[in-house]
Parts: structure tokens; sequence; C-alpha cells
């Protein structure tokens, strides 16, 4: 039996598009319900979306609860031995709060993969294979959102090749969520259940092309 | 004291996005092993590659997107077993490269286009080109540079080389390391190309190893019939490199001298896939005086390696190399013969083998 941890934000707690964090789609429409089905028997996918998290920022205004990294150590060890982590963050960063580059979010992945090692809940006390995903970029238009996300669209387009960078240079998987799904218009930047559907059986294709004896 | 960790990053190759092959000198070492391996087919999937190469299944993940966003290598289609978790195999893109192999010999000189995988694309014959030893090597300039501007546009974009494949009788009596040397030095000056040059019986073994039947081998003796007989040891799949001038004089020229007292046509016998049914009731005898030498060589090797395997290579009918081969198995029992499987020149697919191997594989 493997462990897989999928860490993220809204669109991984499945939030729907244009509601509120309580609005949410039921476990097998979101991307980590549909993984496990992909996946199958053999593995137990762990649910971690929180809407609001950032990578390693805590936010001033909606707390400091919000800040991924914090969360991450007690997280990983509640859930070890996990074989594979897949991170799905960045979207908050652009948060005009922060006036924060692509690159610097990319840095808070980073963080966030050093992190993971060091703590290496991985079995046997390795490291667990890391998967880095790059949330799909936002829509031009995001509604009531547009001052709070103030000039993150643009931003939200490169985070796909930050990611890429620091995962070539720290090693780890990576995929590109904007190759199989689109933010749902209604909000511009949740995914719907269709894209949660593709994104699940997307990933699922790449935790096993992994290679798992 | 700075954590390093915190450093700008530092990808082992930032994906290039542009179109088109890396510089060769980015290739990293890890890419040439994954790349090795998928040439000769030793792996299939990333798991594979990992366990062979010994890379980590991250490491292995971020050569393989590297290499699948130049265009090498893609993903095929999921396979789903009865157990266990779907695979999914990487295999070489055959677009990812091209290669121009040119065999220079006795009478015609062959140009092939292979790609990626090994499959000829194109092939023509062309004027053996005019030897004149106070040219400065325009002949080979001219063939060279007529080969690529007859390439198709994306062939030319992703090209990996050329491969010159030169008989040692092109060395008039010239050491024959230092004279390929110079020869490539002063072509790729002069053309901006990558250019390889190798005997051309090696660049034939070179071929049959990476493309042909040799493929599964490990050791074997190689025979190429041409005009005369030519032999190379492959020891644990190197070619020994002694690149022997010695060679046996019972060859396509014999089987022409004989022919030719019989009265017979002497076209189709040169023709790279001529018909020599005509030859029908005199070949027999050729046939046996090429097994008889072959036979002799592999007596005298057998006092030194202990192999089984022979594979002959020729551009001749199939058939005749498949008489020969099954002659040659009864006369030295415990022997294999296998006819090689390059069309249509193996020395010329063997001379455009050598830009991928030495662009893409480790030594």
């Amino acid at each position: 039996m493997y462990a897989v941890l999928c860490f993220g934000d809204s669109n991984t707690h499945g939030q729907m598009p244009g509601g509120s964090p309580l609005d949410r789609y039921p476990y097998d429409l979101r991307w980590p319900g549909v993984l496990q089905r992909e996946l199958g028997a053999r593995w137990r996918v762990i649910e971690e979306g929180l809407s609001g998290r950032t990578t390693v920022r805590d936010d001033p205004i909606e707390g400091a609860a919000k800040n991924g990294r914090t969360y991450l150590r007690p997280c990983i060890m509640s859930h070890a031995p996990l074989d594979l982590i897949i991170i799905m963050l960045g979207t908050n960063d652009l948060k005009a709060r922060f006036s924060q580059p692509a690159s610097e979010v990319a840095m808070g992945i980073g963080c966030l993969v050093h992190d993971i090692r060091e703590l290496a809940p991985g079995p046997g006390g390795q490291a667990p294979e890391i998967m880095v995903v790059a949330p799909p970029p936002m829509l031009d238009d995001i509604k009531e959102w547009e001052q709070i996300f103030k000039n993150a669209q643009p931003k939200s387009r490169e985070l796909a090749l930050q990611f890429e960078i620091i995962a070539d240079s720290l090693e780890i998987h990576f995929f590109d969520a904007g190759l199989v799904a689109q933010c749902d218009p209604s909000d511009g930047f949740h995914i719907n259940a269709e894209a949660h559907e593709k994104l699940g059986v997307a990933l699922a294709r790449e935790v096993e092309a992994i290679g798992w004896k | 004291m700075p954590d390093m960790r915190f450093a700008p990053p530092n990808p082992l190759r930032i994906a290039d996005r542009a179109t088109g092959l890396n510089a060769v000198s980015v290739r990293s070492y890890n890419e040439r092993l994954v790349l090795s391996l998928l040439l000769q087919k030793e792996a299939t999937t990333r798991l594979e590659i990992g366990e062979r190469t010994g890379l980590s299944a991250q490491t292995v993940s971020v050569l393989v997107r590297s290499l699948e966003q130049e265009g090498l290598v893609a993903k095929g289609p999921a396979q789903r077993g009865r157990i266990g978790p779907p695979t999914v195999p990487i295999l070489l893109n055959p677009e990812g490269a091209f290669s121009v192999g040119i065999s220079v010999g006795k009478r015609h000189t062959d140009l092939v286009l292979i790609d990626f995988v090994g499959e000829v694309r194109f092939h023509t014959t062309l004027a053996h080109p005019r030897m004149d030893p106070d040219s400065n090597h325009s002949e080979f300039l001219e063939t060279i540079r007529g080969a690529i501007a007859m390439l198709p546009e994306k062939a030319r974009e992703r090209l990996a080389g050329v491969g010159l494949a030169l008989a040692h009788s092109e060395t008039n009596g010239r050491d024959e390391e230092a004279y390929f040397r110079a020869l490539q030095d002063e072509i790729e000056a002069q053309l901006g190309i990558s250019l390889f040059i190798q005997n051309d019986i090696t660049a034939a073994a070179s071929g049959e190893s990476m493309f042909g039947v040799a493929k599964p081998l490990t050791d074997y003796m190689f025979f190429y019939l041409g005009a005369k007989l030519h032999g190379r040891l492959v020891l644990n799949h190197q070619i020994y490199k002694g690149n022997s001038p010695l060679s046996f004089d019972v060859g396509i020229d014999a089987l022409e001298t004989e022919l030719a007292s019989h009265g017979k046509p002497l076209g189709p016998l040169w023709d790279r896939s001529g018909d020599w049914s005509a030859y029908q009731d005199l070949i027999e005898g050729w046939e046996n005086r090429v097994v008889e030498q072959l036979r002799q060589s592999l007596a005298g090797l057998s006092q030194f390696v202990e192999f089984g395997t022979v594979v002959l290579s020729s551009y001749a009918p199939q058939s005749v190399c498949q008489a020969i081969c099954g002659k040659l198995e009864r006369s030295t029992p415990g022997v294999v013969a296998i006819t090689g499987n390059l069309k249509p020149s193996p020395k010329a697919v063997g001379a455009a083998s050598l830009p991928l191997s030495s662009r893409f594989m480790v030594e």
C-alpha cells in the first residue's frame, strides 16, 4: 500500500467556482478523489487542501494559519510514512498584499521541498517522492477578486515555467495542470468538476509513470 | 555563511524551450545514459531506466522531461497488465534526430538518411568521388554538401551530423586514424557540420550492432562480404578497433572474375538490390569458397576466444547471405550464423549511426 499526500489550496479542497469554502464538491468529484479512483486500492490518497493557503507566507489578513510552510511539518508528521507528496500551491501567493513575482512563489515551493527532505517522512526514513504541480493560470476576468489579486494574472501564467525551473534544479517531479485543466469563468481562478476530473486522471498517469514496484 | 538551499535555482539543465537540438556541450552524461538505454532497447519505462542507471526516480523524471521537451523521446500509451499498475513506456521519437551516412565504396558511393530509430528515410547511389591527391579533399566536400542539400527541411534542422565511411585503401598508405582525424577537422571547418569518419568495415559492424541483427548480441565475429571479405571481432559490444586491413579475396570481386569468364552480365552484381538469379549455377562454388574462408578464420580465432555467433553483413541478396550462413553452420558445429539486416547498404547505415552514437550515447 502506498500513501500520497495532496497538499494544496482551495483547488485541492474542492471549492466550487464562485462559491465559498463551504461549497465543496463531493469527494469523488474532487481531484484527490479522482486520483484515488484511478490509482486503485494499492494507494491511499490523503487530502490536505485549505482555501487561501500560501506556500510560505503568513497572511496578514486571513491569518497565519494560511501559511503552508508552518502547517506542512505537523501535517507530514501526522500522515507519515508517505511515499509521495503532491504540492499544488502558488495562486494565493499572487495576492496583491504579498507583492511577489512568480519566481519568488517558486522559491517558496523550493522551501517546502527542502522541509520535506529534512523531515524525510518516506519509507525507511528516506525522502519521499515529491511532485510539484503548477496550478492552471487564472483567467483575465476574476470578477470581484480583481482588487485582491491585482496584477496577478500575468504572473499566474509564469508559474509553470518558474515551478519547472525549481523542479529541475531540486530534481523533483513536475506537472503543469494548465495542460489539462482551465479555471472556470464564474470566478476565473477555481476549477470546476470537469477540470477536477481531468486533473485527477492526468496526475494518476504521472504518478504511475514514476514507476512503483 | 549563506544557506545555499535558497540560492538562485540552478537546474540540471533548464528545459530549453527553443526547438531543434541542443548543443553537444550541454548534453549531460546522465542524458546520454538514458538515451543509450533507449537506443539499445534496454529500457522502456522510467522505472527500468532508474533500475539500470541507479538514478533516482525524480532525477529520471527531470531527464526524461527535458528530453521530451527537446523532442528526442515521447511517452507511449499506458500499458495495462493483468496485475500491477499500468506502465508508461518511454520511446525514442523517430523524428527526434536524423543522420546522414556516406559510404565511399570501390564502385559506388552510397548515401542514406536515417532517423533516430535507424529507419532509412532516403537512399541514393552517387558516382564515386574523383580522388585527386592535390585537391584538399574537395571530392568529399562536394559529396557531403550535395548530400545535405538533398535533405528535407525537417531533417536538416535536426541533423545530428554526417558519418563518412572510408575503405582502408583510401588512406593511401597513411596512418588510418591520423588521416581520418585530419580529414574530419578539415571538412568540419569548411562546412560547419559535425562529421564523423570511420573505417567502412568498422562502420558496418557499428550499424549492425546499433540498428541491425547484432543489437542483442554481446560477443560475436562480424564479417562483411563486399568486394572482398573482411572481419571484425566484437567483444562485450565493443568492436575491436584494430581496423585490420587484412581481407580475403573471396568476395564479390572474385565472383565477378568467375562470372566474367563465363560471359555472364555483371550489372546486377554491384547493384544495391540486384537480382542474382542469372548466376544460379555458378554461385555455388563461390559460396563454398566463402564458407571455407569463414571456417578457417573462425578456427584460427577459436584458439583465443570462445564464441558461438557469427554475423554476416553484405549488400548482396539476402538469399545468398542466408545460403552462406546455412553452409557455415553445417560445416562448423556449434556456430550460429546470422545474416545482417541493414538495407540497402550496411556501410552507409553504419556510417549514419556514428553521429547518433557520438552525440547521444555514452562510450
